[in-house]
């Protein structure tokens, strides 16, 4: 099925939040890396993912450093709690520098947009989100990373290495090509945070989000 | 994402090129509405066309007939027997609607809709605003707003508008694109004052049919204009507004805006972050970024930014000179100067060298320049202190501030100055009122003149590119 007949399907289906476990798989499609599922080594991730709970650690939906042995026993546990979840398995990424996040959603101004910005934690402290028109082309992408706050953290603070910003750049041109070519079916995409790993190491989409426009064609 | 056309009959409408092109230079204006009873607008906008010099035929249009101002009266615009160009419309809002279905019989090639009392005024509009949007299905012609103050056009005399605020302008490189009168007539005015022309005025209103884009778009077109200066509250097709205003600005224009309502973005309900980092008034001012926009701040530091641009200098860098008759206004000077992100690096040995012959030792000689009050008494060694500062290399903008001027010679001396050089001078005077001299040769060559730091620095700011100005 191509994304836009996925999308479609989710529209159809009366979706408004797509949960992270379809988002990544629509990720992974476009390309975009994301982390391994059910990897046989740890450490792991798991997570319960529902349309209704996009925030999942105030739900306690997500648990962190487990095992590979441990994980099939939790993931039972959270999908008692919401019994129509999807339970999530993933590599955890050890080996990132910095966190970014990627948004792309409709201004009701200029029409699609997209932000990218010091991510993770760093999202509620540092308001350094850099905004640019949707599609954005690579050199542009590059640009936003070259700009404001954020290109210190990229360059590498009191010796931390660079992160992989070239990388980074691919990425938030990929996403920013494909929201402002679904559009029509989609209001906002977010991933956050990006784990950027050291220049040259790639990065991975540890978290994802779509939201489906209210008014899009069924 | 393009404009949906408004009109069904596409074919039928004159293309906005066309269009602009009759409003900028109309053969004939009706003036639906004309009258002789003074505080009406209808006889405000014939009083002004007719001062003004229009050249072409003025038809006043009042049922009544007769004559107005020795002008033959039209009883109805179906009365005229010739084509006509442009009809303004400054009537109450159902005379005007009515009449808008006249101009889509007889074939009117553009409207100006004077006349208030559509969609900003809310519910008690929304009538009026269902008929209006009817007759443009059709219609044949384009409409400029409604609810605004009109055209204004020096270059062909051209004074549509029931508003003094914009008598007596010139032509210039600046074009004006408001959706606001009042703030219009405000910046015309003080651009006027200061001796920069303006190739257009487009009070645009409501923007129901023609908008800010579609003006800028034409103004980008006209080699005469080189800074288009906006004052905006509500972008009506923001996408496109940014493609032209890059487009533009990628062949060299300038583009000034200030866009009002920046804090009526309210707080809502957002689902993830990007909603929330992405304010509406932080996507305006970075997307005006990446497209090449000046934001101002507000519509005095937009005409202190438009004077800077008007003169078409562009700067190769970033180092400014500056000279003072005074330490105190060039230390404030350069403190803004080093907050807007230039430079104000030590002057070049030979630049020093030649400044020592006018500047005691008592004053100072590196950057910025202190002339003192000893220059006071020669007035042509400003004139000169200002050509060695252009001259040196390692300078791409300079900045002269003088206070009181004991006589003419001052004046004229810098005005030369700046004529022999091609890059960007501001001039401080901040004593104009009280000095023995006119500052007539500073506007008639077209010299950015400020009153105070300050408001030089907007100026020095919009110098940088796209960008705020405070």
């Amino acid at each position: 099925m191509s994304a836009r007949d996925t999308l479609q399907s989710w529209v159809n289906a009366g979706r408004k939040v797509v949960h992270e476990a379809d988002a990544k798989a629509l990720m992974g499609d476009m390309g975009i890396p994301v982390p391994e599922r059910d990897p046989a080594n740890g450490p792991l991730v798991v997570k319960l993912c529902h349309d209704d709970y996009p925030h999942k650690s105030d739900h306690g939906l997500v648990k962190l450093n487990v095992s590979p042995q441990d994980a099939p026993a939790i993931a039972a546990e959270m999908s008692a709690k919401i019994p129509d979840g999807v339970a999530l398995v993933e590599a955890m990424e050890k080996n990132s520098v910095v966190e970014w996040i990627v948004g792309c959603k409709i201004d009701a101004t200029f029409g699609a947009i997209v932000l990218a910005g010091p991510g993770g934690v760093l999202v509620e402290l540092l308001d350094a989100g850099e905004i640019r028109l949707a599609p954005a082309t690579p050199g542009t992408a590059a640009q936003m990373l070259g700009t404001g706050a954020g290109a210190k953290l990229l360059a590498g603070m009191r010796g931390a290495p660079a992160a992989h910003s070239a990388a980074l750049a691919d990425l938030i041109s990929k996403v920013s090509v494909f929201f402002a070519a679904h559009s029509d079916l989609i209001s906002e995409i977010e991933i956050n945070p990006v784990m950027v790993r050291a220049d040259g190491a790639g990065l991975v989409a540890a978290d994802a989000l779509i939201i489906l426009r209210e008014d899009a064609k069924t | 994402m393009t404009k949906t056309p408004l009109n069904a009959t596409e074919s039928a409408r004159p293309s906005l090129d066309d269009a602009l092109q009759t409003l900028f230079d109309p053969e004939n204006i009706a003036v639906v509405g004309a009258s002789r009873t003074k505080g009406k607008l209808g006889q405000a906008v014939l009083e002004l066309l007719k001062k003004n010099n229009y050249r072409g035929k003025i038809i006043p249009v009042n049922p009544s007939g007769g004559e107005i101002e020795g002008l033959k009266v039209a009883k109805s615009l179906s009365e005229i027997d010739e084509p006509v160009d442009v009809a303004v419309l400054s009537t109450p809002v159902n005379i005007a609607l009515d009449a808008l279905e006249e101009c889509a019989r007889i074939g009117v090639k553009v409207v100006v809709g004077v006349t208030s009392g559509f969609n900003e005024a809310g519910e008690d509009g929304s009538e009026n605003e269902a008929r209006l949007q009817q007759i443009l299905k059709t219609a044949p012609f384009r409409l400029i707003g409604p609810n605004c103050e009109g055209v204004v056009r020096p270059r062909s005399d051209l004074q549509l508008t029931f508003s003094p605020m914009f008598d007596g302008l010139d032509d210039g490189p600046v074009a004006m694109i408001s959706q606001s009168g009042a703030l219009a007539g405000l910046m015309a005015l003080r651009l006027g004052e200061r001796g920069v022309g303006l190739s257009a005025i487009v009070s645009s209103g409501n923007e129901t049919d023609i908008t800010a884009a579609d003006l800028m778009e034409y103004f980008g077109a006209d080699p005469v204009t080189r800074v288009i200066l906006c004052y905006l509250e509500e972008l009506r097709d923001g996408r496109r507004f940014a493609e032209v205003a890059k487009k533009l600005t990628d062949a060299g224009k300038q583009v000034v805006v200030v866009k009002g309502g920046r804090s009526g973005a309210g707080t809502r309900a957002v689902q993830s972050h990007t909603g929330a980092m992405a304010g509406d008034d932080r996507v305006v001012s970075s997307i005006f970024r990446e497209v090449g926009v000046i934001r101002a701040r507000d519509s005095v530091s937009a005409v202190d930014a438009t004077i800077a641009l008007a003169t078409g200098r562009k700067p190769a860098g970033r180092r400014v000179a500056i000279i003072s008759v005074t330490g105190g206004l060039g230390v404030e000077m350069t403190d803004m100067a080093e907050t807007e992100g230039f430079e104000v690096p030590v002057l070049a040995d030979k630049t020093q060298k030649a400044l020592s012959e006018y500047v005691p030792y008592y004053g100072s000689v590196t950057n910025p320049v202190d002339l003192t009050g000893v220059v006071l008494a020669n007035p042509s060694y400003v004139g000169r202190c200002l050509e060695a500062v252009c001259d040196d290399p390692g300078i791409d903008i300079a900045i002269a501030i003088i206070t009181f001027v004991p006589n003419q010679t001052f004046v004229e001396a810098l005005a030369e100055a700046y004529k022999k050089t091609n890059k960007p001078v501001l001039i401080i005077w901040t004593g104009a009122s009280r000095s023995a001299a006119s500052g007539d040769a500073f506007r008639e060559n077209g010299v950015p003149l400020y009153d105070s730091p300050a408001r030089a620095a907007s100026g020095l700011a919009a110098l940088r590119g796209a960008g705020e100005v405070q």
